[in-house]
């Protein structure tokens, strides 16, 4: 992984390979030598390169979106006509609260992260993140907390609460399996991931933009991801003291959450929505930061009204904070609180209105080029202003206690969470793949993705509504015909036409990872600039290299990239934008002044080693075995250590051969393989 | 929060190096945009975040402190002139890491070590109480089962107390990493994270003798 | 497309006749109130909406990519921006001074003239009608179950708590939902102005059988009120010596009597419901054949025909009808009988005795009994006469 530019007085291809960089044993702090490989599966588990990770992340992450996908459909199938039989009651608590928990923890959540991981450093023109090592165990963190969370189904049943796992329903003596508990300590694990991921990133924003790049200059996306990352900084730990207590009350007996011992259950409801509404933003502000970089690239403009789009999103960021009751409008606040925080829910419709109405003014009067990645953006102001629009009705504290806990909150957030995050991510995969993977994923498979996927929500959720007013309740493993009326509006039909539309939506996403498959097998490598694009990313390699620039960039502009392509040579109000140079010469011209010496962090085992530790503490807890959790303690212990004793990069000492000093730098980069 | 809590020394000793590539070399820090190490910059969003962790655990134990059983409510049981001297020692140890941090400041190895040992101990002491208290609790018929009272009360107060011990073990990890020289990196910033752990620590004690201890139920 | 499309589902559901659980046919004041503040929040939802789609589908056609120049690099217009911003805020300040006017108006409870309690349990209600002088008078203190009889036109106080986990009580026509909290009591004005059946669902999750978790309002007006109480107040009368009810009646007390009461029998050994911890009791079953459904409001305890006469009643006939109760005739017999006999096998319940470790052994919800033909006769012969 250590880069070494070799100097030297004339370019030189290496002539033989490179003797790997040896670390030897006299020099090797920790506890182990460490390890060395930049190929196969060792170059990936004990990787720290931000990219890396953002890749695992991602594949990880739509791994779980798979999985939580045919929860769905299960669940679709067993709603799909009346006395469904598809499932069982147990079965199908079990589906719809793994459906949402894996969605919301397992996909939404580490796909931000892992997008972030690869392209916020790239963005603001770092090299890698503030603390690699961290960010590799925040990776394990995640995985290992999702494995928890599923192992679950193979060990007596999974959680079947719901994702709110509201109390005391979801006490023992109501859900006496050990599902619970694996879903409890399984998100404690990942919550792990979260905040360490999160403090990561924001001091990562924060301390390492490359110089010229001040806040105002920073692209929208890495703006969203820095409001995100301090959500989840802040509402992490709420959830965690959530989590504890009811760990303590299934595990030791203890009665945080039971009426009979005097207890609160509202409590519970308390600490989960201040993490889960905040939790909402956390979902979906990644994505409003990726159409802010896709709708200005396919409209050859900037984002229109740059500081309200980044100035509403601190304030959804503030504003997320105070909204988290409307989730209880039902529960018995008294009315004053209610109104409080009806109408804090309503004040946070303004900036979330401001950023639709940017989008669409970036693209009004624009040169409009409708790519994958441009369908999915604009797929999304369309569906999420559904989405938003329906969140107002509810708003309304009064109309809400009709509507809440019915199908049309499930179409209301199915809007605001498929047609926002989802479609923002997927714009995403579009824009960014030739960047990761240095091919485009093909256009024409994309259409069917995009148009199968947006058709399939909306014969998904969009009947929803209908079934939501008309009377028919969440969380319901079957529905009768005799509540279900003959009108028109009867619940029949349009269950049915939810279920038609889940299977189109899935054959949407299977077009996805057809794509993917077809990409990497007969994909073309993609150009330099694909997209003609307006930031910082792009002005590298694609993919880009382990050390992302061989010179960091300075910034001059708010879409720094394009302002080095295009010039204005109108005069006074006229414009005319010319193009002056290409991406190639761009980049070109960064590569002639590469830096002389690029040290890049050390691979390390101890990320995987510490958070391999977890799961076998949460297991020991789980099982009442406590000399497990011991065990798995004293290891993580033993790993703290031996990472705490090893520096984050390699010293000097430790590669072979060192740098010679001669004369001047070369872009020649002979690398560690 | 033990395993968030740990994170800390990493944290605290994670070198990052000169990957920021702002043309460092390796050594000492390279700039960063907002001349704040990343390591402290990292170590304050922790705490941040670890504010509302407590936060979350304070909230739960005042809504409980009414719902005790019999004869074992807060105004029972708290001993506060034994709990009083306690937060003394533990605050009094937040001087003794001042004492630390600028010795470390001056470079002065011997006085570093001996300071954190000294806050170590008194951090130790106060563990020791605690565990004193707790036991007396324990006998007088107060479990972590009992009542809402004793598992909000154990709870808020148990959490404080692991995270003093991990800044115990930290305290004397890092006396024994300088002893040894085996600390990547900055040493005096590392007893300066260190230090920001433990006043954080100690600010929270603050807060909890207040409100669980002082003000009667 | 979809905005219209939203539009016009909004619309329309309101035109539907046929859901029972309808939220857009308010029958009762409170959700009257709720319906006043909500159409005109969709209606302008509706157009907001429409006006984003009409601007998305204008840019696509109007700024296409047809070679035109690359546009100018415009960062915004802080005027329009301002402008944009202020305009939704003052749609959402007049959205919001009603629904808190509404809000407030809702939460008033003192005018309530009748009061009546609610108890959610896992998967059923029990309705008790305390004593009182509203209600046109009661004097003794009387339960029901799965179904609450109001009279029309009278402001009712749902005063309700839960036995075990969260519940709420909803029904749609009548009033919005309110959850129902173990160790908490939570109030709910509620009103019908016509005799009829409102239906309505348990929405807050909880547990296995939370879909099979439902209720009913039934009003009836005030002189069939009447009538109807005093019908629910009326002494045990034991079945006549020597029937097969009679027979019944002591099958009922060795197999039902540990967890359902009916009043007046001499059960022996049946005690108050244990809050908090799970069902132990059952509903009442007194004057069961009074109600028409069973099991959590689950079942019909009417032959399809007869369920048809009293649902599809006019409200002039409905008192009538509902009075009648279920006769020999009208019985739904297959599934009472089934129910009898095997009870998880309609309904999941928490029965299996290898899973209750947590709950010393007790099932939450009826186990099965394992009767054979004769005892089920006899026992639906015993409440066939409980009317």
């Amino acid at each position: 992984m250590a880069i070494i530019e070799r100097p030297a007085t004339e370019p030189v291809v290496a002539p033989t390979p490179t003797p790997a960089p040896i670390v030897t044993p006299s020099e090797a702090f920790g506890t182990f030598r460490r390890p060395v490989e930049t190929t196969g599966w060792r170059a990936w588990v004990f990787t720290v390169d931000h990219k890396k990770i953002g890749v695992m992340y991602g594949a990880a992450a739509l791994f779980f979106f798979v999985v939580a996908g045919l929860e769905a459909l299960l669940i679709r199938a067993q709603l799909a006509g009346p006395e469904g039989t598809v499932l069982s009651a147990d079965v199908y608590n079990q589906m719809f609260t793994m459906h949402a928990t894996t969605m919301i923890f397992l996909f939404a959540i580490p796909m931000a992260a892992g997008l972030a991981n690869y392209l916020v450093p790239l963005q603001i023109g770092a090299r890698d993140v503030a603390f690699p090592r961290i960010n590799a165990f925040g990776f394990w963190c995640f995985l290992a907390g999702g494995i928890v969370l599923n192992l679950s189904w193979f060990l007596g049943g999974a959680a079947d609460g719901g994702w709110f796992m509201y109390q005391p329903n979801a006490s023992v003596p109501f859900s006496p399996t050990n599902g619970v508990d694996f879903w409890a300590l399984g998100l404690q694990i990942a919550g792990i991931a979260s905040l360490t991921g999160a403090i990561n990133l924001i001091v990562t924003i924060l301390n390492m933009r490359a110089p010229g790049m001040s806040l105002m200059r920073m692209p929208v996306f890495t703006w969203m991801i820095l409001v995100t990352q301090f959500l989840l900084v802040f509402a992490i730990p709420v959830i965690t003291v959530a989590f504890f207590l009811l760990t303590f009350q299934r595990s030791f007996d203890a009665a945080f959450f039971s009426p009979a011992a005097g207890a609160d259950p509202l409590l519970w409801q308390h600490l989960f929505w201040i993490f889960g509404h905040p939790e909402v933003y956390i979902l979906v502000l990644p994505s409003f930061g990726i159409v802010s970089e896709v709708l200005p690239v396919f409209s050859k403009k900037p984002l229109f009204g740059y500081p309200f789009v980044v100035f509403s999103g601190i304030a959804i960021g503030f504003l997320g904070w105070g909204v988290w009751a409307h989730h209880m409008f039902a529960s018995g606040l008294g009315p004053v609180s209610v109104a409080v925080f009806a109408t804090a829910t309503m004040a946070i419709a303004v900036p979330t209105g401001v950023k639709i109405i940017n989008w669409t003014l970036t693209m009004w009067g624009g040169k409009l080029r409708f790519t994958t990645a441009m369908l999915f953006a604009m797929g999304l102001v369309v569906q999420f202003t559904i989405g938003g629009l329906s969140g107002v009705t509810h708003s309304v504290a009064p109309s809400d206690t009709q509507q809440t806990d019915t199908y049309y909150i499930v179409a209301h957030f199915h809007y605001v969470l498929f047609g926002g995050s989802v479609l923002g991510f997927f714009a995403g995969f579009y824009y960014w793949w030739p960047k990761v993977f240095g091919k485009c994923l093909s256009e024409r498979l994309g259409r069917w993705n995009f148009w199968l996927m947006i058709i399939g929500m909306n014969l998904t959720f969009g009947p929803m509504h209908i079934l939501g007013l008309q009377g028919q309740p969440r969380r319901m493993y079957i529905w009768t015909t005799e509540r279900s009326g003959e009108g028109f509006f009867n619940l029949g039909f349009w269950n049915l036409v939810s279920s038609i539309g889940a299977f189109i939506l899935a054959v949407g996403v299977l077009f996805f990872l057809t794509n993917i498959v077809h990409t990497h097998r007969k994909g073309a490598p993609a150009p330099l600039d694909p997209w003609d694009a307006r930031t910082l990313e792009w002005i590298t390699t694609n993919p880009p290299k382990e050390h992302n620039f061989d010179r960091v960039p300075t910034v001059s502009h708010l879409d720094e990239f394009f302002h080095r392509k295009y010039e204005d040579v109108g005069e006074g109000d006229a414009h005319d934008l010319r193009a002056v140079a290409t991406a190639e010469e761009v980049l070109a011209a960064e590569q002639a002044q590469a830096d002389a010496q690029i040290h890049m962090p050390s691979p390390s085992y101890w990320p995987i080693v510490v958070a391999a530790t977890l799961p076998v503490i949460a297991l020991g807890i789980i099982y009442g075995v406590y000399i497990v959790s011991i065990v798995g303690a004293l290891l993580m212990v033993f790993g703290i250590f031996g990472w705490a004793m090893e520096p984050g990069t390699a010293p000097d000492s430790d590669f072979d051969p060192s740098p010679v000093d001669d004369g001047g730098p070369t872009t020649e980069l002979v690398r560690s393989e | 929060m033990s395993d968030a809590a740990t994170l800390e020394a990493q944290v605290a000793h994670d070198d990052h190096g000169d990957h920021g590539g702002h043309g460092g070399n390796g050594a000492g820090h390279p700039p960063t945009t907002t001349g704040l190490s990343h390591n402290k910059l990292g170590m304050w969003l922790f705490l941040g975040s670890e504010c509302l962790l407590f936060g979350g655990l304070i909230s739960t134990y005042m809504l409980y402190r009414g719902r005790a059983s019999e004869n074992l409510g807060p105004d029972q049981i708290y001993d506060l002139p034994f709990t009083s001297v306690s937060s003394f020692v533990l605050l009094m140890s937040s001087l003794t890491m001042v004492l630390a941090v600028s010795a470390a400041g001056r470079k002065d190895v011997r006085n570093v070590k001996l300071w954190l040992t000294v806050t170590a101990l008194l951090g130790a002491t106060f563990v020791g109480g605690q565990v004193y208290e707790f036991t007396s609790f324990y006998r007088e018929g107060l479990g972590f089962t009992t009542s809402l009272f004793s598992s909000s009360f154990y709870a808020l107060t148990g959490f404080h107390g692991v995270h003093v011990s991990v800044g115990i073990i930290m305290l004397l990890a890092v006396v024994g990493m300088i002893s040894r020289d085996r600390i990547p990196g900055d040493r005096a910033e590392v007893v300066e994270l260190v230090g920001l752990y433990w006043h954080f620590v100690d600010i929270v004690w603050i807060v909890i003798f207040t409100l669980v201890y002082l003000i009667p139920a | 497309m979809l905005a219209v499309g939203a539009i016009a589902a909004v619309t329309l559901t309101a035109c539907a006749e046929d859901a029972p659980q309808d939220t857009w046919q308010p029958e009762g004041e409170n959700s009257t109130r709720i319906h006043n503040l909500q159409w005109p929040v969709f209606a302008i939802a509706g157009v907001v909406g429409l006006l984003v789609f009409l601007a998305i589908v204008w840019v696509v056609i109007r700024y296409r990519d047809r070679g035109q120049p690359i546009p100018k690099q415009s960062h915004g217009k802080p005027a329009l921006e301002i402008a944009l911003t202020i305009l939704p805020a003052l749609i959402l300040v007049g959205v919001a001074v009603p629904t808190v006017g509404t809000l407030m108006a809702l939460a008033e409870t003192d005018d309530t003239e009748c009061s009546v309690n609610v108890y959610g349990q896992q998967w059923w209600w029990e309705v008790e009608y305390p004593e009182q002088k509203g209600c046109g008078g009661i004097d003794r203190e009387f339960v029901t179950s799965g179904q609450m009889v109001i009279p029309t036109g009278t402001k009712v106080l749902v005063s309700g708590t839960s036995r075990d986990v969260i519940h709420s009580w909803w029904i749609p026509a009548l009033n919005g939902k309110k959850d129902m909290v173990p160790g908490r009591v939570h109030t709910v004005r509620t009103q019908a102005d016509e005799p009829g059946i409102y239906a309505g669902q348990c929405t807050e999750f909880c547990g296995l059988s939370h879909a099979n978790m439902r209720m009913e309002v039934v009003a009836l007006d005030p002189g069939d009120f009447e009538t109807w109480k005093a019908n629910q107040l009326k002494p045990y009368a034991a079945p006549e010596e020597g029937s097969i009810a009679a027979e019944g009646e002591s099958a009922f007390i060795s197999q039902c009597a540990r967890c359902h009461v009916v009043d007046g029998l001499d059960d022996g050994g049946v005690n108050a419901p244990e809050q908090f911890v799970y069902s132990r009791t059952a509903p009442n079953l007194t004057n069961l054949m009074t109600r028409n459904t069973f099991a959590g409001a689950t079942f019909d305890l009417l032959t399809d025909e007869c369920r048809e006469r009293v649902w599809e009643a006019t409200p002039e006939e409905f008192g009538e009808r509902y009075l009648e109760g279920v006769t020999p005739e009208c019985l739904n017999e297959v599934d009472l009988r089934a129910w009898i006999k095997n009870a998880p096998a309609m309904k999941p319940m928490y029965t299996d005795g290898t899973k209750l470790g947590p709950t010393d052994g007790r099932s939450r919800g009826m186990p099965a009994l394992g009767l054979n033909d004769d005892q089920a006769d006899q026992l639906v012969a015993y409440l066939l006469e409980r009317n």
